[in-house]
């Protein structure tokens, strides 16, 4: 292990800047394919359901964003928010059983429902994916060489050599230490950081306009995490591509990226540039998820805030909002749905009663104990709808065009 | 079993497969996987009262000593629905009670192997050390010894009987059964509340009868499940070579064995014990596939 | 899973593990991994002759008292067993018997006191066809309707060969033998029913009497394997991380499924397919008494009953000699294809 982490970090002494021309990386023709000032991914009440043994568990509810040309956004939540699960919607990565519905415009053309043999080029073309383990996500039996190749020959017309030559440029551009030896290993021969860079030099391997990034640096030590997010940024800025980072790491988004959604049941409930989320945290959700970052400034021995109760069962959602049961500041109001509304100039969030609103984030009138115990709510029939009701269509408000 | 089993679990990381675990596990196709239990767990009822009092029920006549001159009497011909074999037999009685041998023999060779091997490989896996050495390397030498031959060999020893042949297949539920529970047993130390329950100082004893038998027992259940059909059809090869049950004594095994020196005059004689062999076996199999499938929470 | 479909009753530790012991091998592993496994052999060999010799011994009546036959007088037999050997105590038998295999040596035939390397050289060409017949037919077919399986789980493809392959593996193969004797050789005709043509008689008259035994052991074999073989593809396809990798690279669904699926369940067949040879040897038995074929099972049964204990013992060194380096081949196939195992990592 030692020795892996010695040959990784005298890595990136290995390439020389400027070898890789990174404007033959980027296809002028289509540079321009949208208009400038659009979004580059439109994402407008998105909603992925399966069935699970007649149980119907809504994955995604409703999630709605939009993503600029170039630009950096963070996607939080804790396991089950949907935030994976709706990037691979998009992608059309999902499995055939699950119900994907709502819209989704990249580039102004629709992917719900685009035929298999379109999406097939679009991804790993336009739009490339890079996942969270890099052991479980390369095939063990392959060399390295051979996976990128593979992409690279599925998305250009090049030749076996020049797919060759291109994959290992690839491998520079990531700043794979000795590119061309390792070109005939395979994945178990290198460290976490290198094959996650393996995966990003196959994710890059169809010059894609927009990135997503699949909790990609949360399997990794923290040293390669910053490494692997510094090489993320360098290649967004340089290849003008848009990345999409998926985390449950609120700090790490605040320090890479430009614009931050905070996704809870399925759903956005909050969303603004980084630096405004930050300075006025409005859903009392991502308050909590501050809460329980440690930082230095923090009193020796303070105890974190603690969330109070589980994430929502996707398959029974209560009624209203869905973080009412855990909320401290929850009233009998929370029992309609908060719209996701653009409160302040550019920032959007989905309550009632939000943070800094007079409630605040004292213990507050919280509503009742009865009927409103996320124990009781769960299991009394009237509150806890089926989550067709909860999250029925045209219940709440998306922030569609008008948003930027 | 899997042909009825519903669309099989796609894993998406944590996120939907917790949601998953919400919807609870077993809740997954109830319906569907209780008639996959529920259909093959039905024929083996019915082939079990078939065999133990079908003859009783249906006051079918003897098995053996039939009349010479009632021999070869076709299908649905009076007092003998399925025909009389050229000994003059109810073919019907035959088969009902050559099941029962057949039955019999799968339950004890099954229940001794679950019994002995089961205790012996969660003894092996849960002691280790040396111990577990000199089991398993016995064991290893059962396995690959090939397992018609010793209980051909066996059979021949000891003389074609219905105990002398429980014992011959004994010794490869044993070594089976071994196994199965071992590689249990191997996979459940790994788990924490084995440790948990050993750091607070549980007794051995304790250990074994609360937390590892009631553990293993699922998958030793649906191995002896799947043994039921091994067994049949091995006993059937025995009794098919004149090892097994001897020869007035009907099986379903030997039955098939008379049959095929008239193939192509009587076939039915053949046919008969095949289609109980084969339907028998098959409602094991699926059943074991069932519970296979069930337990293991996928 | 669905691919508990996977009836194939694999001992639950015959992967893993496998994979691991070997990785920690270092130097070069694959020939440090011949000598480990062939010393491993050498105490299972033993005991697989030590035990055959005590079962046999078991056997009541010896081979004097079955040349000589039920008239023969206590000092007529007590002469030929002196004159066989058959007087020493057992375990003197069995050391004299180790020495001359050690060497190569198994013996003659105490019945027809023909040496057993001769017997063997005429009875093994005969299973040995009958088997590679069967594992060649059955994974030639088990593969592509195996991948066509998996391709669309639960389509209907899959549904068709869940149900042939959960009849085929139900079925006793003796009884399968039987119906496909009715079926082909009695009804239509088209193949013989029993006997043996050696190749020397031609290769289309050998391949035909070899046909309907193939068969017999070939066809619970396919179910085997495309049971085993679809449920681990379905599993890699559902639950493997490079999989989703490869779709998000573009890569199409079939190619999905034989380049990088397949390449991986690959291993589990081939695994599979060794730790079944041992037992397929031995379920040759029945096949070639039904068929009256003049091979290795049918040459167990003979000697079996005329207590031959030399070419019984014989016999068993066969079986068991082909289980354990049948397991050997395995190991060296996975060292050779695993990348994993052939660089000696962790």
């Amino acid at each position: 292990m030692s020795k892996r982490t010695a040959t990784y970090a005298s890595g990136d002494s290995g390439v020389s800047e400027g070898v890789i021309d990174p404007v033959s990386l980027g296809k002028p023709s289509r540079a321009s394919a949208a208009q400038p000032g659009e979004p580059l991914l439109v994402v407008e009440d998105l909603r992925v359901q399966f069935t699970r043994g007649g149980r119907k568990i809504n994955a995604v509810n409703g999630l709605s964003y939009e993503l600029t040309p170039g630009s950096m956004m963070a996607i939080i939540g804790e396991s089950g928010s949907g935030k994976s699960v709706s990037s691979r919607a998009l992608m059309g990565l999902l499995p055939p059983t699950a119900k994907i519905t709502g819209s989704v415009r990249f580039e102004g053309r629709e992917l719900i429902g685009m035929p298999e043999r379109d999406m097939r080029a679009l991804r790993g073309g336009d739009i490339a994916m890079v996942f969270q383990d890099p052991a479980r996500s390369l095939n063990p039996t392959m060399k390295i060489g051979a996976q990128i190749t593979e992409a690279v020959k599925l998305h250009s017309d090049l030749d076996k050599k020049g797919a060759h030559a291109r994959a290992v440029e690839l491998l520079k551009l990531v700043r794979l230490p000795a590119a061309e030896r390792r070109f005939h290993e395979y994945p178990h021969q290198l460290s976490g950081g290198m094959r996650q860079r393996v995966m990003i030099a196959i994710a890059l391997a169809g010059e894609p306009r927009l990135l997503i990034a699949d909790e990609a640096t949360t399997a990794l030590d923290v040293t390669t995490q910053a490494q692997i997010m510094e090489l993320l940024v360098e290649l967004q800025q340089r290849l003008g591509m848009a990345v999409i980072m998926i985390s449950h790491d609120l700090g790490l988004a605040a320090s890479y990226a430009q614009d931050v959604v905070v996704m809870y049941a399925g759903r956005a409930v909050e969303h603004a540039p980084t630096g405004t989320l930050f300075a006025n945290v409005r859903m009392p959700y991502t308050h909590a998820l501050l809460g329980a970052i440690p930082a230095l400034d923090r009193e020796p021995h303070s105890l974190f805030e603690v969330t109070p109760g589980q994430p929502p069962d996707l398959s029974a959602l209560p009624k209203g909002c869905p973080f009412r049961p855990r909320c401290p500041n929850a009233t009998d109001k929370c029992l309609d749905d908060p719209p996701l509304t653009e409160h302040e100039p550019e920032h959007w969030w989905a309550c009632w009663h939000p943070v800094g609103s007079g409630l605040g984030n004292d213990p507050g009138p919280r509503a009742g104990t009865g009927p409103l115990d996320p124990a009781v709510a769960a299991d009394d029939p009237g509150l806890a709808d089926g989550p067709d009701e909860a999250a029925g269509p045209g219940r709440h408000h998306t922030p569609n065009g008008e948003q930027r | 079993m899997a042909v009825v089993e519903p669309a099989p679990s796609f894993s998406l990381g944590p996120e939907i497969d917790q949601a998953e675990a919400k919807a609870g596990g077993r809740g997954r196709g109830r319906w569907r996987n209780n008639l996959g239990t529920w259909i093959p767990a039905g024929l083996i009822l019915f082939v079990l009262v078939a065999c133990f009092l079908g003859p009783t029920l249906l006051s079918l006549p003897s098995p053996v000593g039939g009349n010479i001159l009632e021999s070869n009497q076709p299908a649905l011909s009076p007092g003998h629905i399925l025909g009389t074999d050229p000994n003059g037999n109810d073919i019907l009685s035959r088969l009902l009670n050559g099941g029962r041998s057949s039955l019999w023999i799968a339950v004890a060779v099954n229940l001794i192997g679950l019994a002995i091997g089961g205790t012996l490989g969660a003894l092996s896996g849960y002691v280790g050390g040396i111990a577990d050495t000199i089991i398993m390397r016995l064991l290893d030498v059962l396995i690959a010894f090939p397992s018609l031959v010793l209980t051909l060999a066996v059979a021949q020893a000891l003389g074609p009987s219905m105990t002398n042949t429980i014992f011959a297949l004994a010794f490869f539920s044993i070594p089976a059964f071994a196994r199965v529970a071992r590689s249990a047993v191997l996979r459940l130390r790994e788990m924490p509340f084995m440790a948990a329950a050993q750091l607070s100082g549980t007794t051995a004893r304790r250990m074994l009868f609360k937390h590892l038998a009631p553990n293993i027992a699922p998958q030793l259940i649906t191995f002896g499940m799947l043994g039921m059909g091994i067994v049949i059809i091995i006993e059937g090869a025995l009794s098919f070579l004149g090892l097994g049950i001897p020869d007035p004594a009907p099986s379903w095994g030997n039955m098939v064995a008379t049959g095929q020196l008239s193939l192509s005059a009587t076939p039915m004689l053949v046919v008969w014990p095949s289609v109980a062999l084969l339907v028998t076996v098959l409602a094991f199999n699926l059943l074991g596939e069932n519970l296979r499938a069930r337990w293991s929470g996928r | 899973m669905t691919a508990t479909a996977t009836t194939p009753r694999v001992p639950a530790d015959s992967r893993g593990p496998r994979a691991s012991r070997v990785g920690r091998v270092t130097g070069s592993p694959v020939l440090r991994l011949v000598v480990k496994r062939l010393l491993m052999a050498i105490p299972i060999m033993l005991g697989v002759t030590v035990l055959t010799f005590w079962v046999l011994s078991l056997i009541p009546g010896n081979a004097a008292q079955q040349l000589l036959g039920p008239e023969a007088t206590p000092e007529d037999i007590a002469l030929l067993e002196q004159q066989l050997g058959l007087d020493k105590p057992g375990v003197v038998r069995y050391l004299e018997w180790l020495q001359g295999a050690v060497t190569g040596d198994l013996g003659q035939s105490i019945v027809s006191r023909q040496p057993v390397s001769e017997i063997l050289s005429q009875r093994l060409p005969v299973t040995g066809e009958i088997v590679l017949l069967a594992f060649v037919v059955s994974l030639v077919l088990a593969i592509p309707v195996a991948l066509l399986a998996a391709h669309k789980p639960d389509g209907v493809m899959d549904r068709i060969s869940m149900v042939v392959s959960t009849l085929g593996l139900s079925v006793a193969n003796y009884v399968l033998a039987l119906l496909l004797v009715l079926v082909f050789a009695v009804t239509l005709g088209w193949l013989p029913a029993i006997g043996f043509v050696p190749l020397e008689d031609g290769l289309w008259p050998n391949l035909r009497s070899m046909i309907l035994p193939s068969a017999a052991i070939g066809l619970p074999l396919f179910c085997f394997y495309t049971r085993f073989l679809r449920g681990d593809l379905v599993d890699q396809m559902q639950q493997e991380e490079y999989v989703t990798t490869a779709r998000a690279k573009g890569v199409g669904s079939w190619s999905v499924l034989i380049k990088h699926a397949f390449r991986n369940s690959s291993f589990g067949l081939i695994t599979i397919v060794g730790l079944n040879l041992g037992a397929l040897i031995g379920g040759t038995v029945i096949i070639e008494q039904i068929f009256a074929l003049p091979g290795i099972g049918q040459m167990l049964l003979q000697a079996i009953n005329t207590r031959d204990f030399v070419v019984v013992q014989a016999a068993v060194v066969i079986f068991a000699l082909v289980a354990v380096l049948a397991n050997l081949i395995v190991d060296l196939l996975y060292a050779v294809l695993d990348p994993r195992i052939r660089y000696g990592s962790s």
